[in-house]
């Protein structure tokens, strides 16, 4: 398929088109100061001057709290009421192409060893309308884990921004379908409209990813005192696990009474100290670099050897939301020597 | 390098090559230099990576609590404090859980701070200060054991001015029904991240309500329901206790205005038991405290 254009105007119709039939569509807007993703009915509050929106995506097929199901304990017995999972057809415009790449880490994680449907029928669903970065800031690093903003991992649709509009390139087969029923939006480029040059954000020099790996891969270097060193100013927040396009880690917890209530699905962080606190009362993961550690090795370790795929995106929003300001790449320089 | 951080070398050299203390906590830069954060100095010959400007907006209180065992498995510490992180000492103090002789604190005079560190361009202006800093009494901090800088000639303003007190008139003479839509969007936004507890030095639970889950006291779930239980709980085990320090509000991923619901029971204690915690290491909050002579009854 070749390339198509949407201008600004047509992207006005295709949110209102979108919507009118039942989808959701999903783009960077302000909200309390910042940048996030939301659902729009219009093109008003779509901003496009934006690094990238505070929060990921991810939330789009998995957010944060959802029922799975609901219970009712009375005088015949117990009954669970599953929760239909809602999956309409979302899409996301205006992802940078380095979040892209996470959907696919996600979904290694949710279909492992068991398919988690609350997860898999509404990414199944969803479109990934990629924008790629011509501008990038201090956090940004992408290219320092083989990713840059001419990646399309992940995306269905790649759009390059122009003067007027965004020049699209569809990816995959769900891009290409979208692109057909939608049609309408789309048009051949006009004449003079270029793509503005995309941003080639420096590559952190002292980070090696395959010496990381193998750094990461020796139990020696578990106890390494750099641990505790680089990482013990670490709050224990989850701001950088809820930001990341990857962290997947969810909770159960039942609300309600013992007679009627919800079973719901929470994210969680493993930077939480209660995060793997035993019922004996006995914690392994006692101090809080052992947390981070926990986190970074499954960024650098364990997406890599186990699903074979990019436990980190380069995005920098842990960077950016940390109180702290501790940053990943300074970890990742050290673990890298 | 300025005067300060030239002393504050010095005297961080001298505490650790004397043994007086085993970790210097203070700030240090970023591998970039744009950015400050928390460094822990344990070897005299790194003192050099300490320093102290704007940017330094941390409340390093933080790493005096028990929830950070692995500090204090070093050692005795001495801690980099401007006078807003003083107060939150202090009032560890007041609580039991340091000693003041535990503790070498270091004093910062100061003359302000970013309200976010991404604000501060070139210089510190006071538009990016955040309201505690213009109406800072504290500038020459006020418990230490030793003290860097020039004298602050500073005076703050004798009615506490700024956004925020701004803000919270306006939310009291707001009905009911639109404080409870105000604050509703708010907490809306909350992602359940816990950052601002984690954050805050008073908040040094090791089990936090929210984690007490037989049964679930707190919901939770990040729903507008287990959003407002989490922030309305928080506040109220924070009242007479808060010193407005701003950490809370300044690591908010999502920019909620806990500013305005610290100062507002900042004030509130004020009017009702004219106190202000964080400025008297010998003095309890009185929340902890029982007198024979209470004017309430329930008590007796």
């Amino acid at each position: 398929m070749t390339d198509r254009y949407i201008s600004k105007e047509s992207l006005g119709t295709l949110i209102t088109t979108v919507n009118k039939s039942g989808g959701r569509f999903v783009a960077p807007v302000l909200d309390a100061r910042q940048v996030v993703y939301k659902e729009v009915a219009s093109i008003e509050p779509v901003v496009d001057d934006y690094i990238l929106p505070r929060n990921s995506y991810k939330e789009v097929a998995f957010p944060q709290t959802e029922v799975i199901y609901k219970y009712e304990l009375n005088r015949a017995g117990v009954t669970i009421d599953p929760v239909e999972i809602e999956a309409r057809e979302t899409i996301v415009f205006g992802a940078r192409p380095c979040e892209a790449a996470s959907l696919a880490s996600l979904n290694s994680v949710f279909t492992w060893d068991f398919i988690d449907e609350t997860y898999t029928k509404r990414e199944e669903r969803v479109v990934v309308l990629s924008v790629g970065c011509i501008n990038a800031d201090d956090e940004c690093f992408c290219t320092t884990v083989n990713l840059s903003p001419k990646s399309t991992t992940g995306s269905d649709v790649a759009l390059y921004e122009t003067d007027n509009g965004y020049i699209a390139t569809p990816i995959t087969d769900k891009g290409k379908a979208f692109v057909k029923t939608y049609s309408a939006s789309f048009a051949d480029t006009p004449k003079g409209e270029k793509r503005k040059e995309l941003i080639d954000p420096e590559k952190i020099e002292g980070v090696d990813l395959t010496k990381l790996g193998e750094t990461l891969a020796k139990t020696e270097n578990y106890d390494n005192p750099k641990w505790a060193e680089l990482t013990r100013k670490c709050c224990g927040c989850g701001a950088c696990t809820y930001s990341c396009p990857t962290c997947h880690c969810f909770d159960i917890t039942d609300e309600g009474t013992a007679f009627e209530g919800e079973r719901r699905k929470n994210w969680d962080a493993c930077q939480f100290d209660h995060f793997t606190l035993h019922a004996s009362g006995h914690n392994p993961r006692d101090t809080q670099y052992k947390r981070y550690r926990n986190r970074f090795m499954c960024k650098f370790h364990i997406y890599p050897t186990k699903f074979n795929s990019t436990g980190c995106v380069g995005c920098g929003r842990c960077i950016r939301v940390c109180p702290v300001r501790l940053d990943i790449t300074e970890l990742m320089e050290a673990m890298s020597k | 390098m300025g005067k300060m951080e030239k002393e504050l070398r010095e005297k961080a050299k001298e505490l650790l090559e004397s043994g007086e203390v085993a970790v210097v906590i203070g700030y240090g830069f970023n591998r970039r230099k744009t950015r400050v954060t928390p460094v822990f100095i344990t070897d005299p010959a790194e003192t050099d990576k300490l320093v102290f400007n704007a940017l330094c907006v941390n409340n390093l209180s933080i790493y005096l609590t028990r929830k950070y065992k692995d500090v204090q498995r070093i050692g005795r510490p001495a801690i980099v404090a401007k006078g807003c992180d003083i107060k939150n000492i202090v009032v560890l103090i007041t609580e039991g859980q340091v000693k003041r002789e535990d503790v070498y604190i270091i004093g910062m005079t100061c003359e302000g701070v970013a309200y976010k560190q991404e604000l501060l361009k070139e210089k510190l202006v006071p538009e990016i200060m955040p309201v505690k800093c213009h109406n800072c009494d504290v500038r020459n901090p006020h418990v230490t054991d030793t003290v860097i800088g020039e004298k602050s000639d500073f005076t703050p303003p004798e009615e506490p001015t700024g956004m925020v007190f701004d803000k919270i008139k306006q939310i009291e003479s707001m009905t009911a029904t639109e404080r409870w839509d105000f604050w509703n969007e708010h907490f809306t936004r909350c992602i359940k991240c816990y950052a601002c507890r984690q954050l805050c030095s008073l908040c040094y639970c090791e089990q936090c309500i929210t984690e007490k889950n037989m049964p679930q006291w707190i919901e939770t779930s990040a729903h507008p329901r287990g959003n407002l239980a989490w922030n309305l709980i928080r506040a109220m085990h924070l009242a007479g206790r808060c010193t407005f320090c701003g950490e809370c509000e300044r690591g908010c991923p999502v920019n909620i205005p806990l500013n305005l619901v610290n100062q507002k029971l900042v004030l509130t204690v004020k009017n009702a038991f004219d106190f202000e915690s964080g400025y008297d290491e010998n003095v309890h909050p009185p929340m902890i405290v029982f007198k024979e002579d209470d004017k309430e009854s329930f008590i007796k």
